[in-house]
């Protein structure tokens, strides 16, 4: 026993020192932004922390399970027209409710079917990430080929959504301010419960599947239930995010779940870290605001920057910017958990 | 004594090639025994088909009177075997912490008794003081003791040990005979051990269990198959 | 009703044999070193412009495509060589990798050659008439070739030292070492190999589409199922019955719908295939 008195920290508590402290800056930073800033970045962030969102499901899915998913764009565009289609046919209840609501269990159940039928039957990872390469392909063209439901190639218009209590309040969520901070709160919710979720039993259970499967399931626990509970999470998460992106972008296209944006998540989390969850949230606005910006600059370059970023991260710093951060920061003896 | 495990009639082959024949086998509870035999003998594959990562062809298991044949590898375990692999089996970018951590997270032990638990462990397997070391920079020999660790602390009934002491020097050799047995005694473990190195088998002084070319050739205690004409035939492959 | 039967069957096997051309160089891959070649799309398509670069310099039909499907193998070396072989053991890394090779790829053609469609001309614009049905003289003669490659390739495999070699290694890699084979030279060839079948197919199929920046991509997921289907390892049957079950369930299902469509049923249903046979049809059942 060391004489050192506490107690060695475990997997979660040594990361959380740390990156909490980075989080509640970060929520400092963007609950103050408005009122220093004000236009289109305000406009547009809300978006970009929805991709965060989406980045968040799959840094628990595939940073803490191990389970890479090529396909979590195609649940955003999922829950994107669950919202438009509640707005065009639920009546009575608001609905961005039934829509956020809808979203969530649609996608959840779906991940869970596909999951079940697939882990339980053993299918290996890299099986599995091609299947989700095909679902997100598949995503592309049912929205495409719906077209009467879905509107094809046009698109579907979405209408912004409003806060109601009943009848007495009627919140519209139109503006930019309100509607920025209607997203940071349920971005931070979310967060949260993410990140309790990480740190919590279900949590360690998944880095020791990622690290090693067979200990896992020698040990007792059934590994397939834990990998399509997680990929249900991811999946309910990131529609729901879909959903509140629709009704703040006002509109949906094919390409939003198809296979090009569906790897542009992976990117997003890779450079931000896919063990941290606030890494990849990060990343993905980080990432987005930047290709926003260059596009508009140097739009044939940036995707081939971004191409090279990708590799760079791939093979040099498989933390990702999180891992390395971690790493620069920690003792040798206590290595962070930061990485792999 | 109780009887804990029993295999009926326990077979097994892959597409032609015989690797377990009817093996009726039987363990009580609290008791050890080593199982050893020539490569290719079928010894990996008989503790495979307990653990539940292999499926017999036809026989049957029975572990505390249920019938446990086919069950899936996570069930079994729940059940109270647990295994210890060939090529240690634990999470080498996680700390010794951690990885006995996960054994304990198997077990309902309560959250705040989780912590004590793990100190106990490591106290047994003699790794408390590399309590927060990264597994893969440990020594081969106290790997196995980990992996050894990781099946106390989920509060196994029987171990299957798969040559917990290869790769060890001598030294270690010995330190884990003596914890297998510290183990046994103190705890009521059932264990089944296949090993290769003999000074090991002799000091656990436990009943040994031949198997050659899939089935079992004889049983009975160290000296007895020492002294037995057929196993030193089978080991020497006298004409 | 027996020629639109007829007409199906050609369909069928022509898009069988072009697939099983497309899905080849990622079977020798992914079969053999276990390599997942996220970038093999990308392979097809750099084949393909290279092939258009090559004839509008002026060089003929085969020699054109021969040297398409060599500069893709060199682009293939070159990312062995330099990153890939340092990942073999992490099988989830060289996945992102050649994922990270078919983003930088795809923008660089992008680049050098612009986005608009290119044409490369058939140098067989004939067509076969039967009757019911006019085949293009050209895919039957690609049908031909890829018969004879992959028979090709079955001599190699099966009778030649080169090919006992490579089996070896497949079959047990400590093995084969000790036994003096090259491992790292072994994995580098067949990854120059499967580049180079990939960068042939682009080359070969270009006359039949049109070239575009993504016209690989349309064979990456396809031909994964191929193999998948087909069975990992099982390079040369494997590929045929892969190519066979998802080309002739494709072609199937076009009838009732588009052919967008049928590719998503397709998908859909080899996923299912997937999970009941993981090691693929053709591969016998493990023990377990």
């Amino acid at each position: 026993m060391t004489a050192a008195g506490p107690a060695p920290p475990s997997l979660g508590r040594r990361l959380t020192s740390s990156e909490d402290g980075v989080a509640v800056l970060a929520l400092a930073l963007f609950a103050l932004l408005p009122v220093v800033v004000s236009g289109y970045s305000i406009y547009i962030l809300p978006q970009y922390m929805l991709h965060g969102v989406m980045a968040m499901s799959l840094a628990l899915l595939w940073g803490r399970g191990g389970v890479l998913s090529f396909g979590q764009a195609g649940f955003y565009a999922l829950g994107a027209y669950t919202m438009g289609l509640c707005y065009r046919w639920v009546p009575l209840v608001n609905p961005a409710y039934a829509g956020m609501l809808i979203a969530f269990a649609v996608g959840g159940l779906l991940a869970a079917v596909l999951g079940y039928f697939l882990f339980r039957a053993g299918v290996r990872s890299a099986y599995f990430v091609l299947v989700t390469l095909a679902v997100s392909i598949i995503a592309e063209q049912v929205a495409v080929s719906q077209s009467q439901i879905t509107g094809g190639w046009n698109g579907m218009y979405i209408d912004r959504m409003s806060l109601t209590l009943g009848d007495a309040v009627n919140v519209s969520l139109f503006d930019d301010a309100p509607m920025y901070y209607f997203v940071l709160v349920v971005v931070v919710a979310v967060y949260a419960c993410l990140r309790w979720l990480a740190h919590a039993k279900f949590g360690k259970v998944l880095v020791g599947i990622r690290e090693n499967e067979d200990r896992v399931l020698s040990l007792g626990f059934d590994v397939s239930a834990y990998k399509t509970a997680t990929f249900a999470i991811a999946g309910a998460l990131s529609t729901f995010a879909g959903a509140l992106y629709g009704t703040h972008a006002g509109f949906v296209a094919p390409s939003l779940g198809g296979v090009l944006f569906s790897t542009e998540v992976v990117v997003w989390v890779a450079i931000g870290g896919r063990s941290s969850l606030l890494g990849a949230f990060l990343a993905a606005i980080g990432v987005s605001f930047l290709s926003n910006y260059l596009s508009a600059l140097i739009p044939a370059y940036w995707p081939l920057i971004l191409g090279m970023l990708f590799l760079a991260v791939i093979i040099f710093f498989r933390g990702g910017v999180a891992g390395a951060l971690a790493r620069w920061t920690r003792q040798p003896a206590t290595r962070s958990a930061g990485n792999g | 004594m109780a009887e804990l495990l029993r295999t009926d009639s326990l077979t097994k082959t892959f597409r032609g090639l015989v690797a377990n024949s009817e093996i009726d086998f039987s363990l009580d509870a609290g008791e050890i025994r080593c199982i050893i035999g020539p490569n290719g003998a079928g010894k990996t594959t008989f503790i495979s088909m307990i653990s539940g990562h292999q499926a017999p062809t036809a026989g049957a298991i029975w572990f505390k009177g249920r019938n446990i044949t086919g069950l899936p590898v996570y069930r079994i375990a729940r059940l109270g075997i647990l295994r210890k692999f060939q090529t240690p089996t634990v999470f080498d970018n996680l700390t010794v912490y951690e990885n006995t951590e996960l054994a304990v997270l198997a077990t309902p032990t309560p959250p705040r008794e989780r912590y004590a638990k793990i100190l106990r462990t490591l106290e047994l397997v003699r790794l408390a003081e590399v309590v927060a070391q990264v597994v893969g920079t440990l020594s081969h020999g106290q790997r196995q003791w980990l992996e050894i660790g990781m099946l106390l602390a989920r509060d196994a009934e029987l171990v299957l040990l798969d040559e917990p002491t290869a790769g060890m020097t001598a030294e270690e050799t010995h330190a884990t005979g003596e914890l297998v047995r510290r183990l046994v005694e103190e705890l009521g473990l059932a264990a089944i051990i296949i090993e290769h190195d003999i000074n090991f088998i002799r000091d656990l002084r436990a009943p040994v269990t031949v198997l050659h070319l899939g089935r079992i050739l004889v049983e009975g205690s160290f000296a007895e198959i020492s002294g037995d004409a057929q196993v030193r035939s089978v080991y020497l492959g006298d004409a | 009703m027996s020629s639109t039967a007829i007409s199906l069957v050609t369909d069928a096997t022509l898009l069988t044999l072009t697939l099983a051309l497309a899905s080849l160089g990622l079977a020798v891959v992914f079969g053999l070193i276990g390599v997942i070649n996220m970038g093999h799309g990308a392979m097809l398509t750099l084949g393909a412009y290279f092939m258009w670069a090559s004839i509008r310099a002026g060089i003929p039909f085969a020699p054109a495509a021969v040297l398409a499907a060599a500069g893709v193998a060199l682009i293939g070396l070159a990312l062995e060589h330099f990153i890939l072989r340092h990942f073999y053991d992490r099988p989830f890394d060289t996945l992102l990798i050649t994922w990270g090779f078919f983003l930088v790829t795809t923008e660089i053609i992008k680049l050098v050659f612009g986005t608009s469609f290119r044409d490369v001309p058939s140098p067989l614009p004939e067509a076969f008439d039967l009757g019911f049905q006019r085949v293009p003289a050209y895919r039957a003669a690609l049908a031909a070739f890829t018969l004879t490659l992959l028979l090709g390739i079955a001599f190699v495999f099966y009778r030649t030292n080169l090919g006992i070699k490579i089996r070896a290694l497949v079959q047990n890699r400590e093995m084969a070492s000790l036994l003096g084979l090259n491992i790292a030279a072994t994995y580098k060839l067949v990854f120059v190999s499967g580049s180079f079948l990939a960068g042939l197919a682009g080359a070969l199929i270009a006359p039949m589409f049109s070239v575009h920046p993504y016209m690989g991509m349309d064979f990456l997921v396809r031909s994964f199922f191929v193999v998948i289907v087909g069975g990992i390892g099982q390079i040369l049957g494997g590929t045929l019955v892969g190519s066979f079950l998802i080309g002739g369930a494709e072609t199937f299902f076009a009838q009732f719908s588009t052919q967008t469509f049928a590719q998503t049923v397709v998908f859909a249903l080899a996923i299912i295939v997937l999970r009941f046979r993981p090691e693929g049809l053709l591969t016998p059942r493990s023990g377990q």
